[in-house]
């Protein structure tokens, strides 16, 4: 209940007109990201997060997690009229959205789509709505030994889950730990692995580094790939049949469950929750013969289960300050740089901030609605732009973005390298998941580390005196024993790379 | 044509000024919103006082001021941070004098700034330093404590906030002249001294009166056990002096103001002395540091340039005998 009073405040200050603005903003880039195919939510939120310096920190935050839920409607738009998914999260979509597209039902695609994921994220920031105070006030009670505990946790199910080679995977994730130990020891003080370049004494920019790897990384892939063939939209029929119309309901209810669950755990991505809809939705038909072939339930379910998923993923942020992927680390590193640090004492020290960025989503998710169903054309034409000027706009923007972050010449080239770095490890198979998530994790695990260590007299086995940190460590043990003992168990779901 | 309007439209927030700042001065300034870099995170006394004085500050500056905590090791992070970005009136840094000063004395830091690094503008406070438990703590006097820790040699954390800071210092200080040996922890700041402290992890802060303790002191969360000054404070006035209890060596406080780094042209520093003075006398100012337990000392201009650099010297000779302790 006490959720709900605060949520009424939120709408207070969500409905502002600046902040009504900025929400519509993102939601209209947030779409844009998606649709553009070569763009993924990571990967846009780092690029546009420049553009959100010079607003305040709600603003700010309104609109970048627009960006992200709204990323995840565009993402649909591409996989249903040319076949190529915006974001990893819409592969499924591909599926039977194009065929529901060439046989001329885009219009019921794309609205079913629009509608449940409007369910499936309304319905995940009620959760949050709900459980995030009683999260957040349980982790009040952590001390610097359980932080440590849950920020292992957290970065060991992203390496466990994160690719296909557990070595590579930790290997990202040692990468990321190193990046973010340059600068001054944040206890002892002393500059450490500057190498004598005064530019890296402040530490290595989180935000240079992302748009490197995400967003560099990702046009230069991009412009690898050939464009598809975009089918003509036919947007009169927008409606389900009649037969179709329980099994949609159905498929969208589910879709919101899976979405849900799995977005409270940590490394698991937004590509399994659309994955596992799919098949359940395939084993519950039925007529499982008609996907493939143009099944409504099959662009409901996966499509309801991803935004579900991206708005149940703030929950983890919101009140323990972890973040669940790529995406969502970007978004804590837009936090970070708004003086902001995400955790159960956010929602001390700025309860209005909080509620206010939380009733955005319902009123973001509403803006996408209305947006999408009748903005579909226009999203479609947009795709007929050549991808050469396209990848040379964002790639300015890039750069521009990251020099207006400290105006500094010297965060471009941070930027342009880790692209480089970035393409050269997404080519080898790397998972870059891990390294972002260590990086912006780091800090946070060292000081609180060492912290452990001074109130135990520098003793580990402190770490055994305390059952909930106990509890948090062996989750990971657990894990790992799982994906080594059963490698091919987890194959299939961990194609996951960047959300 | 959506995405070229909205690109553009996104464009045009981003602050472009940049390249252009520092050409143009003097009248012109400011001419865009102004960064202030607090080294201690939200919530913290220096927290509290340099947020109050920034909201207000705006209205004289015409500017908005964005308090931006840069924390970590003791505000060596953040002031490290300051001492670097570019002397264009547009980066000020809210110094903690003597946690600033240590930081340059003490070798091992390896500062990459120094005392010139920055231009005293206004000082805002001195803040006391007090001793505090929380409310169930089976220390109820000093005395408790400094018998406890007797029995127990560096078994008994207490905390500071950072190293080096004007906490540890005390905290130093209290060891030499009671003979007893605690186990330190650093923490950035107040904030998390008090969670850290009501969750139970550790057992004592050193802190200042306006720091997280002085509104849960009211609230019954926590027992102040000392001031560390010569005269009690007049936020608790029912808390002793460390000269009272028997330990007039033990003397020790927090100021905090503006700074701005060198290079700076005058005209902009002269612009926001003029401003933040003005903030400072302001009546919202004095009531709301007064809430806060902040005890308000204004130093301008030369006045507060003597005292950042008489209270080095003072600085230097702790700093000296402090790594000696360690």
């Amino acid at each position: 209940m006490e959720g709900f009073f605060h949520l009424m405040d939120g709408f207070a200050g969500a409905a502002t007109p600046g902040n009504l603005l900025y929400a519509l903003i993102g939601c209209v880039l947030g779409t844009l990201i998606g649709v553009l195919p070569g763009l993924g939510p990571a990967a846009g939120t780092a690029i546009l997060i420049p553009i959100t310096f010079n607003l305040d920190p709600t603003g700010a935050i309104i609109m970048l997690c627009a960006i992200y839920y709204g990323a995840m409607y565009g993402g649909t738009i591409t996989s249903v009229l040319i076949n190529v998914p915006g974001e990893a999260a819409s592969v499924i979509t591909c599926i039977d959205g194009h065929q529901m597209a060439r046989q001329g039902r885009a219009g019921s695609a794309l609205a079913i789509a629009a509608v449940g994921s409007f369910v499936g994220g309304c319905a995940a920031t009620i959760a949050l709505a709900i459980v995030a105070i009683p999260l957040a006030q349980f982790a009040l009670g952590f001390g610097p030994v359980e932080f440590f505990a849950l920020m292992v946790m957290g970065l060991c199910l992203v390496v466990g889950m994160a690719g296909k080679n557990l070595a590579a995977a930790l290997l990202m994730t040692v990468l990321g730990l190193l990046l973010a130990m340059i600068g001054i020891d944040p206890v002892r003080g002393a500059p450490r692995f500057t190498g004598g370049i005064p530019e890296f004494f402040d530490g290595v920019g989180f935000i240079p580094v992302a748009m490197g790897l995400f967003g560099i990384a990702e046009l230069l892939i991009a412009a690898e790939q050939k464009q598809g063939h975009i089918v003509k939209a036919t947007l009169t029929n927008l409606w389900p049949k009649g037969d179709e119309i329980k099994p949609t309901i159905m498929a969208i209810i589910r879709g919101t469950g899976i979405g849900f669950v799995l977005g409270l755990i940590p490394g698991v991505g937004a590509v399994i929750p659309t994955f596992m809809s799919y098949v359940a939705e395939k084993r519950l038909s039925k007529h499982p013969e008609r996907f493939g072939k143009g099944a409504i339930e099959g662009v409901a379910g996966p499509e309801t289960a991803n935004n579900a998923y991206a708005n149940a993923s703030m929950i983890p942020l919101f009140a323990l300050g972890v973040p669940s992927s790529p995406t969502i680390a970007v978004l804590m590193g837009a936090f970070i740089i708004n003086g902001l640090t995400p955790g159960p004492f956010l929602f001390q020290e700025r309860p209005d901030l909080v509620w206010a960025v939380i009733a955005s989503f319902f009123i973001g998710n509403l803006m996408l609605l209305a947006l999408n169903l009748p903005l579909v054309g226009l999203w479609a034409k947009l795709l007929r732009i050549p991808f050469s000027y396209l990848c040379t706009g964002v790639l300015i923007f890039c750069i521009i973005g990251s020099y207006s972050l400290k105006q500094s010449v010297f965060d471009i080239w941070v930027m342009l390298g880790f692209g480089l770095i970035g393409y050269v490890l997404r080519k080898m198979e790397f998972p870059l998941a891990p390294a972002i998530l260590a990086m912006i994790l780091g800090p946070m695990m060292e000081k609180s580390l060492r912290t452990t260590l001074e109130i135990s007299g520098g003793s580990f086995m402190i770490f055994f005196d305390r059952p909930v940190a106990l509890g948090l460590l062996a989750v990971p043990l657990i894990v790992f024993a799982f994906l080594i003992l059963r490698p091919k168990a987890l194959s299939q779901l961990r194609e996951a790379e960047a959300d | 044509m959506l995405t070229r309007r909205s690109l553009v439209a996104a464009s045009a927030t981003l602050p472009f000024a940049g390249p252009f700042a520092g050409a143009a001065m003097a009248q012109d300034y400011p001419r865009r919103p102004i960064q202030m870099i607090v080294a201690f995170p939200a919530g913290g006394g220096t927290d509290v006082g340099a947020r109050v004085l920034a909201s207000i500050a705006e209205k004289a500056m015409g500017q908005s001021i964005l308090v931006v905590n840069k924390t970590g090791a003791g505000g060596q992070v953040g002031w490290t941070e300051a001492s670097r970005a570019k002397p264009d009136g547009y980066t000020l840094a809210f110094i903690n004098l003597p946690g600033l000063n240590t930081i340059i004395l003490d070798p091992s830091r390896q500062a990459l700034f120094n005392l010139d690094s920055f231009i005293p503008v206004i000082n805002q406070v001195i803040d006391s330093g007090i001793i505090w438990v929380k409310a169930d703590s089976p220390y109820k006097t000093l005395n408790d404590l400094i018998e406890a820790a007797r029995k127990a040699p560096g078994k008994i954390s207490v905390c500071t906030t950072g190293i080096l800071s004007d906490d540890h210092l005390a905290i130093l200080m209290l060891q030499d002249a009671a003979k007893v040996e605690f186990r330190i922890v650093h923490f950035d700041g107040g904030a998390q001294q008090l969670t850290a402290l009501l969750g139970g992890h550790v057992e004592v802060a050193f802190d200042n009166v306006g720091g997280g303790a002085v509104k849960r002191m009211q609230s019954g969360d926590v027992r102040t056990l000392a001031v560390m000054d010569t005269e009690r404070s007049k936020f608790m006035p029912t808390v002793p002096t460390m000269v009272e209890l028997g330990y007039p060596t033990v003397i020790s406080s927090s100021s905090r103001g503006v700074a701005v780094p060198k290079g700076t042209p005058p005209a902009a520093i002269k612009v926001i002395e003029t401003a933040f003075a003005k903030a400072m006398s302001d009546p919202e100012h004095v009531k709301k540091l007064e809430d806060a337990g902040l005890a308000i000392k204004v130093m301008v201009g030369e006045e507060y340039a003597k005292y950042y650099r008489e209270l080095h010297a003072t600085a230097a000779k702790y700093t000296e005998w402090a790594l000696k302790q360690r």
